[in-house]
């Protein structure tokens, strides 16, 4: 199933760090050879200041041989540095641990009313705010992401926004709320870089583009993770065009995703699907995978042969996927219903034997399954269970209904006009001089 | 004469006025040229050659008399302007000028060949002047002389004067004793080209004398610079040589052209050391010692070239051979395009390559490269070369132009070669469809051939509504021809004036890049055909129902209007034909009429591989058959099965029943399914002639409800103004105007109502 794995064309437009999670997955489900993957990963941790994960990893993949004598040295330059940025930062920690500025801190919102009120009581500089930068930093580059984050989120309150490092901060913070896995966090995050971004402070379109590529590859962590997050994948790549666009013109992969989320999503499908279908032909030549040839057999051709056939392709590809393993089992059930409800808007009469088949089930269990249907009266249908078919129940409109159902309020309404003139002639004649003026 | 006061007194009233005016005119005109009047004064060596052909002269001197009268006359009507006041009589008046006078009528002469048709003219010259005929004959002499040189040199008739001495001179250029070096030769080149744009001058001449010049530069080893210099100035004089910038060079002059170019580049090939540009002052020019400096633009003299190469190939007429040996050049144009390139990239200003790779992106565009169209993956070198280009012109070029230009030739070479997804999205995302209609004429028919292109390609892709909307605009007025500047239409309710007519001829595109305009257009009515017949058919009863393709309804209704319908001829008459057997869900016949061997020779040949394009239209003719058939016959059926209807339109049953449960999920048919018996089952809702005209009545009713309430808004509206006291001063400054229109309003809409009731009487 490796030709469906998108991990290296989603590693470009994620963080070092963020890799790490989708690479233990990979090595997890053996897709690659295993090492391979541990080169990568020691590679990946080449530019990174995490050297104790890199000596085991290097162990992992050289049994045989000692730690070479470089990650030894970059250890004790790591930690060396590290000493360095601690005592320089020690003044700085200290004033955030004073009880008053965190109080403080919580109750003023403007950074720079919190700046001033630092600088007259603890003498707080505006080079500090920089020491902490490089100190978060550094913190993240050591895989010590709650640090990071602490230390950011003070940052980013004492930047001004014009700054050079905020827009860098903004990131770094969203990447460590994702990394220690605290979602509700990330997701304010997401919302806040999102809405910096949407401000446009960089002025070229190119890099616009760029900003939001990476930041849909990064939501993505946070949408499939936060319970909500189905609902906000729908709302901002979908129907926010800058988005949409977007995900057109540099990373089309990311259709498997929003498809995925737009099928599990069962109280918004209906009407997302149509719009979705058409981004997917729109895209079909740039990306295909299952997922999203799975809707288009679905909806574009009909043909539920093809739908079954890649629902089972579906199921491989979601299982070998970081972000879509969780909701696999979501989304067969949906995709499932999926083909039904479309089968059954076209049928009149359905044998379940061909039905089982086509939902990937057994005769008996899609016997039962439909029966719940009807019991929960999703589905207006009878079972003849002598020829083993299911009958839909007449959905035709009479065209007599269709004339009451125009003509109905016509009379009311021709009756409130017709007062509604009387009453005005009655105003009119009072005021006729003022008609009459001109 | 003027000084012959008795000569004067005697003449008319009116004629001695006139003569004042015309002497006044002439000193204000002759001030431009003192300088060479003087000089002639000093130096008037005509006077052997006058000798040698005085007795011939005389004998023809009534002859030559009437001539110049003719040619008078010929002037008069030509040019009403000041000129004419000079040409007539200034040679009574001063000796010198003359000369001048003649020469500018001599130009015309060829106009005024017709017999004596200004006696009164004739009349009154001879009046004037009883004792001038020596002059004129002296003049009738010097015309003849310079007649026989041009007609010599083959040369149309142009001013030529006093440079001609000169000229006449020139082949010894030095003197023997002179040293020969680079301030001699540079001299010598100012002189001549000090000639350049003057009245008398003899471009033809003026070329060989820079060669002249240039090969003794050579001869003399005075360096690259110097003779690159003179090249240059040999390249502007071939090109100064046609004077009237509406008509194309000769073909001699093109090849000389075209030579000099081609020795141009090779020079600055061959010297990359020498510093060309075109901000580089005359005075500050280097050409004696390394590094040299010279003045001048390589690529402003390609352009140019290209120019004069374009209205050679306009000029032609595009069946004849010439026209092929013209286009033989093109391929030379395209080296030597090829060559600025590799010259300029290197040391050229962005602004400067951006425009040679745009030339070159326009030399490109349109040529069809069939190994490219068949191995997609294959990395060619066109599309290598058209995107590197275009890419760069995208980052880098400042002016709008270029780039929209050149994102256009990239879509049509796209759409040229089938990659129809990348045209489109190029397409889309240029978003030119918003703005095209600021920019300049040749860049919006550029923009016309490439949505045609686009519209070819979708089509042969198989994606007829996407080509039906890229063919739309163009088809729809009737003059495609006109839109993609492929030819001029005669327009019916305004004539063109010359001038305008002048401009759109130089638009217009040489013949090689046309596009078929009978394949357009049957793409064109093939995709609506697709589109329509099927539309036509489901909406049958709807009252309401919009057209899709008004040019195609157009032509069917043309087509019902004959009295008799013979077997079609024409490429139109075959889709009519067509589409009247698609109506019935004949798909067979449908078919035939499309794909024969009349069209395919018409039309379908013209599509690389027409093939596939075949089969493609006659799988959509199939499916579209199939829906036609099911709209138009479903209320005759109970139900269908799908096998019988995969035989009859000879389609794979899955296809069927896609086709079947997309009409039935857009509820365009009433039907469903019946599956274990693989029947569609009609649901029989499909109203009666009776119902369907109660429905209609019913969305009327409402409709002139819904209106009824509108006005009542509207009104209310009024009263809602009128009432509210803070507005009395605005009020009462518009209520003149507000209530008229209201009251117009209000009728509209009362005659809407009374359509309505009409209507529904009618019903």
């Amino acid at each position: 199933m490796a030709e469906f794995d998108l991990t290296t064309r989603m590693g470009q437009y994620l963080d070092r760090h963020l890799v790490f999670p989708l690479l233990e997955f990979l090595s997890v489900k053996e897709l690659y050879d295993e090492k391979e993957m541990l080169k990568g990963k020691l590679d990946l941790l080449s530019n990174t200041n995490m050297v104790d994960f890199a000596m085991d990893v290097h162990k992992n993949l050289y049994p045989d041989q000692d730690v070479p004598n470089s990650l030894k040295g970059k250890r004790q330059d790591v930690v060396a540095q590290l000493k360095s940025l601690q005592a320089e930062t020690e003044l700085i920690t200290k004033i955030f641990e004073d009880p008053e500025v965190v109080r403080q801190m919580q109750s003023s919102r403007d950074g720079r009313q919190l700046y001033e009120f630092l600088n007259k009581e603890h003498g707080f500089e505006a080079s500090m705010v920089d020491t902490l930068y490089t100190y978060a930093k550094f913190q993240y580059e050591c895989g010590n992401y709650s640090g990071a984050a602490e230390y950011l989120y003070f940052v980013r309150v004492l930047l001004p926004s014009t700054d050079s490092h905020f827009l860098d901060a903004m990131w770094g913070k969203l990447a460590s709320e994702i990394l220690m896995q605290n979602w509700e966090t990330a997701l304010d995050d997401l919302q806040k870089l999102k809405d910096i971004i949407d401000s446009n402070p960089f002025g070229s379109a190119l890099q616009n583009l760029q900003q939001r590529t990476w930041l849909i590859h990064w939501s993505l962590f946070v949408f499939f993770n936060h319970p909500k997050g189905r609902d906000l994948i729908i709302d901002m790549f979908i129907y926010q065009p800058l988005y949409l666009n977007a995900i057109q013109t540099t990373c089309s992969h990311i259709l498997r995703y929003l498809t995925t989320a737009v099928i599990t999503n069962k109280s918004r499908r209906r009407t997302v699907m149509k719009d979705l279908v058409k981004v997917i032909q729109q895209e079909s030549y740039k990306y295909k995978d299952p997922i999203t040839e799975f809707v288009e057999c679905l909806y574009v051709n009909f043909d539920f042969d093809g739908a079954q056939q890649k629902l089972r392709e579906c199921e491989e590809v979601l299982v070998n996927d970081f972000f879509l393993v969780a909701c696999l089992d979501d989304f067969i059930e949906n995709a499932r219903l999926l083909i039904f409800e479309t089968f059954c808007r076209i049928h009149e009469c359905i044998s379940i034997n061909m039905l089982a088949e086509k939902l990937n089930m057994t005769e008996e269990d899609a016997e039962r399954w439909i029966v719940n249907l009807i019991r929960n009266a999703r589905l207006d249908a009878k079972i003849d269970s002598k020829l083993g078919h299911v009958v839909m129940g007449a959905q035709a409109v009479s065209p007599y209904q269709q004339v009451i159902e125009k003509t109905k309020g016509l009379a009311f309404r021709s009756q409130m006009l017709a007062m509604n003139i009387e009453k005005k002639l009655g105003i009119k004649t009072g005021d006729l001089p003022q008609w009459g003026q001109e | 004469c003027w000084e012959d006061r008795e000569g004067r007194k005697q003449m008319s009233k009116n004629n001695a006025k006139g003569l004042t005016t015309l002497r006044q005119k002439l000193k204000k005109y002759n001030r431009d040229f003192e300088s060479d009047i003087a000089t002639y004064r000093e130096n008037p060596d005509e006077g052997e050659e006058e000798e040698a052909v005085d007795s011939e002269e005389e004998k023809s001197d009534e002859e030559a008399r009437e001539d110049f009268t003719k040619m008078k006359a010929a002037k008069e009507e030509s040019r009403p302007s000041k000129k004419v006041t000079y040409d007539d009589d200034d040679d009574d008046d001063d000796d010198i000028d003359w000369e001048m006078s003649s020469d500018s009528s001599s130009s015309e002469s060829d106009g005024g060949e017709g017999p004596g048709t200004t006696v009164y003219t004739a009349a009154m010259f001879l009046k004037k002047q009883p004792g001038e005929e020596k002059k004129e004959k002296k003049e009738k002499k010097e015309k003849r002389v310079k007649k026989k040189r041009e007609e010599d040199e083959g040369g149309e008739w142009e001013e030529v004067t006093k440079g001609a001495p000169m000229i006449k001179e020139a082949p010894k250029m030095f003197a023997k004793d002179t040293e020969v070096n680079h301030e001699a030769v540079i001299k010598k080149l100012n002189e001549i080209i000090s000639a350049r744009g003057k009245k008398g001058t003899d471009r033809n001449e003026q070329i060989a004398l820079l060669k002249e010049l240039q090969s003794i530069s050579n001869a003399n080893n005075l360096g690259p610079a110097i003779s690159m210099k003179i090249m240059f100035h040999i390249i502007s004089a071939i090109y100064d040589y046609n004077p009237n910038i509406a008509t194309c060079m000769r073909s001699e002059m093109w090849e000389k052209c075209l030579a000099g170019v081609s020795e141009l580049l090779d020079m600055v090939e061959a010297n990359p050391d020498i510093n060309i540009g075109e901000n580089i002052l005359e005075e500050s020019e280097n050409v004696t010692t390394p590094p040299y400096r010279v003045r001048g633009c390589v690529l402003t003299i390609v352009e140019r070239m290209d120019e004069e190469f374009t209205k050679m190939l306009q000029a032609c007429d595009a069946h004849s051979t010439e026209y092929v040996d013209r286009l033989k050049d093109e391929k030379e144009v395209c080296v030597i395009l090829d060559r600025l390139q590799t010259y300029l990239v290197p040391r050229g200003t962005t602004e400067e390559i951006c425009r040679v790779y745009l030339r070159r992106i326009e030399h490109m565009y349109y040529k069809f490269d069939p190994e490219a169209y068949d191995n997609p993956k294959l990395e060619n070198k066109s599309f290598k070369d058209m995107e590197e280009m275009c890419k760069f012109i995208y980052a880098k070029d400042l002016t709008d132009r270029l780039r929209t230009r050149s994102m256009l030739c990239q879509i049509y070479h796209q759409a040229l070669h089938d990659r129809w997804y990348q045209a489109r999205d190029l397409m889309l995302m240029s978003h030119l469809q918003d703005t095209i209609q600021h920019s300049d004429v040749p860049t919006q028919i550029l923009y016309n051939r490439t949505m045609v292109q686009l519209g070819l390609c979708a089509f042969r892709k198989g994606n007829i509504r996407d080509a039906h909307n890229a063919l739309v605009d163009i088809q729809s007025g009737g003059r495609a021809k006109e839109l993609l500047a492929q030819g001029l239409l005669l327009q019916r309710q305004h004539e063109r004036t010359p001038e305008q007519e002048k401009i759109e001829k130089r638009r217009l595109l040489p013949y090689h890049m046309h596009i078929n305009l009978e394949l357009l257009e049957c793409v064109y009515l093939v995709s609506a055909m697709l589109i329509e017949v099927p539309y036509m058919a489901a909406h049958e009863m709807d009252a309401r129902r919009r057209m899709i393709s008004k040019n195609f309804h157009h032509v069917m209704r043309m087509s019902e209007r004959q009295a008799l319908t013979g077997p079609p001829e024409s490429m139109r008459e075959h889709v009519v034909a067509a589409s009247k057997a698609m109506k019935t869900g004949n798909w067979k016949e449908c078919k035939n009429y499309i794909i024969n061997e009349k069209m395919n020779a018409k039309v379908w040949e013209l599509f690389y591989k027409s093939e596939t394009v075949q089969e493609m239209v006659t799988s959509k003719i199939q499916e579209e058959s199939l829906r036609t058939y099911l709209f138009t016959y479903s209320s005759v059926y109970d139900s269908l099965s799908l096998e019988t209807l995969a035989e009859m339109f000879e389609i794979d049953q899955g296809v069927v029943h896609s086709i079947i449960s997309k009409m039935i999920i857009n509820e365009e048919l009433m039907a469903s399914l019946d599956e274990p018996t693989h029947t569609v089952v009609m649901h029989r809702t499909e109203p009666t002639r009776l119902q369907s005209l109660a429905l209609q009545l019913s969305e009327k009713v409402s409709s002139l409800v819904d209106n009824n309430e509108r006005i009542m808004e509207l009104k209310q509206g009024n009263l809602f103004f009128q009432k509210s006291g803070g507005m009395q001063d605005r009020q009462d400054r518009f209520q003149g105007n507000y209530q008229q229109n209201r009251n117009q309003n209000w009728q509209d809409r009362r005659n809407q109502r009374q359509n309505y009731s009409q209507r529904e009487r009618a019903y």
